[in-house]
């Protein structure tokens, strides 16, 4: 029998389907009292990596254990965890509260449970109408009463928010913030950082199905390294004077500008008057999460390795991409000390990526607005100001990135073999 | 087990399926007897007069032709019976229940094992429902002559129940073998309604006894042509064997179970247990594919 602990692991998962292989060597941990998002692109792996984990799909190698033992040992598994899973049916003739019932009687729970959870979702009113009428977020409501009916330990979820209307997704994140609060565990998955950032504390990002880093939120928040950008009377001088400082982390831009790296502002304007350097104009640069993310998850950058604009590291040029350093160094230790990233750097799955996508040299003008940060090439697809307000409950749907659908093919490099999988799309 | 068990009759008792197959089953099967019953009061009032018979010391109105309309009638209205359970896996899988079936179930061979239950018993409702309705049909059609004694029918009746809930655990095992609704249902209807009565006419009588839907109708038509040949003993003092000779004798039988739809047919215990086999078979690939299926 389980051991009751409320943990999810999984071992060094692979899954080939065919000559595709969906998920390679993945490995990660999940903890009790916390909500864990999952993510990663369309087409990552993160939905068979869920099904096997729930039994749905048998791994090629590896395990996914819940509280110790493979799905199937659960005994009567409803009772331990529950799963929003998408493909997920209802047949369209039984209504809302008949389908409970049913499951009800399979998992052996009070069919007073069926009207509760219905209640507990919002669709009290609903009991007696057929699924087969429900809208698409009806649906993820109902789904979501059919994983809580045998009241689990565990919920996993894969990309719930579909079909949700703010209202519901808000509903939905305090929701699942005080299931996890009861010291429960909460798998929740996203292709969209900005979705799930102020639902979820710890984070499993995976791309081209491998885990990319697994840990706390807030690591990743902090490990935002933000570059100053200046202009100076004097650049040389304002180099030279930085280099004393033992400051080599910048980059002389097009437009004359300096990008200095791992500095504060305050840190760069003192130096420049030390060495009598007139400042004509500084700014600080946040390099926002889902950057990160997004270069955490896109294969050509970790495979290429520090530099891939080609400059030497300290020969007057920049010492690499800002974000880019940072996963780098992720990958090498894992702030969260759990899992180790499975020699994910070595596999040829990641190293596959033939055109370089969004990434070109830094002087095609992309600097000019550093609050953009340094990558304008994804910036069509993804207003930055759409990142922070995305949860609100007041924002209009039909500003939800999600529901928009930015293009893939600015947002994710194009991967053979990798866009058949995980039916998120 | 008993709470999957439970959970499948929920499934079945909510929605429409299991009453709209009943209503052609219970068309079909009447409709059939009753027009094979109208056959059989015909010949036997045509033959009635034949001197042959006569001669053998045989009235023609005390024999039970009317067990033909019965077998008949029953081989005909297994095909719904045969489809609701070819739709009980199946249609789990196109309509992706199964996800939350799987997720409810301690394991994949549990849910199957429940499912056969649960469909046996449907197959009994069926079985009943049929041997009902044929027994009227047969009645009706015949103007209430050439029937068996209550004995010959309860016998028929219940090779009959047997009959439905083995077609429906062989219905099961290909749904879940297929896992296509559109799949099972066609290909098993094509190959009960057209591809093994077109065979039967090209292949050996004895092959064709062997094959799923052959040894299924030896079941009723042998039962029905035992009832008959039985009777036809009773009414002669000499065994029929000795009458007759072996050959002309094993041509007889063949002309009887043919008669009752069973063309190739052995006893009808042994044709039971060919059937069985079959449902047992088909139930095992199905259980086997089951469990390697990925639910994606």
């Amino acid at each position: 029998m389980h051991d009751g602990s409320g943990r999810i692991v999984v071992q060094q998962l692979t899954k080939q389907f065919g000559p595709v292989t969906a998920v390679q060597n993945l490995s990660f941990m999940v903890e009790p009292g916390s909500v864990t998002g999952f993510l990663g692109p369309n087409g990552a792996g993160k939905t068979t990596t869920l099904r096997m984990l729930l039994g749905l799909v048998t791994p090629t190698t590896g395990s996914a254990l819940i509280n110790g033992v493979p799905f199937t040992q659960l005994g009567n598994p409803a009772r331990v965890v529950g799963a929003v899973l998408e493909a997920q049916g209802f047949h369209p003739k039984r209504s809302a509260r008949d389908h409970l019932r049913v499951y009800a009687a399979a998992m052996g729970v009070d069919d007073m449970r069926a009207d509760h959870v219905l209640g507990l979702v919002g669709l009290g009113g609903a009991a007696a109408r057929s699924a087969g009428g429900f809208s698409l977020g009806m649906k993820q409501r109902l789904a979501l009463a059919t994983a809580l009916l045998g009241d689990p330990q565990i919920l996993v979820l894969d990309e719930p928010a579909n079909g949700l209307d703010p209202e519901g997704i808000a509903w939905l994140r305090s929701f699942l913030q005080s299931y996890a609060k009861a010291g429960r565990t909460v798998l929740i998955s996203s292709h969209l950082l900005a979705e799930i950032e102020q639902t979820v504390d710890q984070v499993v990002i995976i791309s081209a199905g491998q885990t990319r880093y697994n840990g706390p939120l807030d690591n990743l928040r902090k490990s935002q390294q933000a570059r100053v950008f200046v202009q100076p009377s004097d650049a040389n001088a304002l180099i030279t004077a930085l280099r004393e400082e033992n400051i080599s982390n910048v980059e002389q831009l097009p437009d004359g500008r300096l990008a200095i790296g791992g500095v504060e502002a305050k840190q760069v304007a003192d130096i420049a008057l030390k060495a009598g350097v007139s400042i004509y104009g500084i700014e600080e640069e946040r390099v926002n999460l889902e950057q990160l993310y997004f270069s955490l998850t896109n294969g050509q950058y970790t495979a290429q390795g520090q530099n891939p604009y080609g400059g030497p590291p300290n020969g007057g040029g920049w010492g690499g991409p800002p974000s880019g350093g940072v996963p780098q160094g992720y990958q090498q230790q894992p702030p969260s000390g759990g899992f180790p990233q499975q020699g994910y750097q070595q596999q040829p799955g990641s190293g596959g990526f033939q055109q370089p996508g969004g990434y070109q040299q830094p002087g095609s003008g992309g600097f000019e607005q550093p609050g953009s940060g340094g990558f304008p090439q994804q910036q069509p697809g993804y207003p930055p100001q759409q990142q922070p307000g995305y949860p609100q409950p007041q924002y209009p749907p039909q500003q939800y990135p999600q529901q928009q659908g930015y293009p893939p093919q600015q947002g994710y490099p194009q991967q053979p073999g990798n866009g058949g999988f995980g039916g998120n799309a | 087990m008993g709470r999957l068990i439970k959970a499948e009759f929920r499934k079945i008792l909510t929605t429409k399926l299991w009453w709209g197959l009943l209503i052609p089953t219970i068309v079909l099967a009447f409709a059939w007897s009753f027009g094979v019953g109208k056959l059989i009061q015909s010949i036997g009032d045509g033959i009635r007069s034949d001197d042959s018979f006569q001669r053998l010391g045989i009235s023609v109105e005390h024999l039970s032709l009317g067990v033909f309309a019965l077998s008949r009638g029953i081989n005909i209205a297994t095909i719904f019976p045969m489809l609701f359970g070819a739709l009980g896996l199946s249609s789990e899988i196109h309509r992706r229940t199964i996800t939350t079936t799987f997720l409810t179930a301690p394991n994949r061979m549990v849910v199957l094992s429940a499912k056969a239950i649960t469909y046996v018993v449907w197959g009994l409702v069926y079985g009943v429902v049929i041997a009902a309705l044929v027994a009227a049909g047969t009645a009706a059609g015949t103007g209430g002559n050439y029937l068996p004694d209550a004995g010959g029918f309860l016998l028929i009746l219940l090779a009959g129940v047997l009959s439905c809930l083995l077609w429906t655990l062989l219905g099961l095992g290909v749904g879940a073998l297929l896992g296509s609704t559109t799949g099972a249902v066609v290909l098993l209807l094509i190959y009960a309604v057209i591809v093994e009565p077109v065979a039967d006419l090209f292949l050996h009588n004895s092959v064709v006894g062997f094959l799923p839907n052959g040894a299924a109708d030896g079941l009723t038509g042998s039962t029905a042509g035992q009832i008959l040949i039985d009777q036809l003993q009773s009414l002669t003092h000499t065994p029929l064997v000795q009458v007759m000779g072996q050959h002309d004798w094993d041509t007889f039988l063949n002309i009887v179970r043919v008669a009752a739809g069973a063309i190739g047919a052995s006893d009808w215990w042994i044709s039971g247990l060919i059937f069985l086999a079959w449902a047992a078979i088909f139930f095992g690939l199905g259980l086997f594919r089951n469990q390697q299926r990925d639910v994606t």
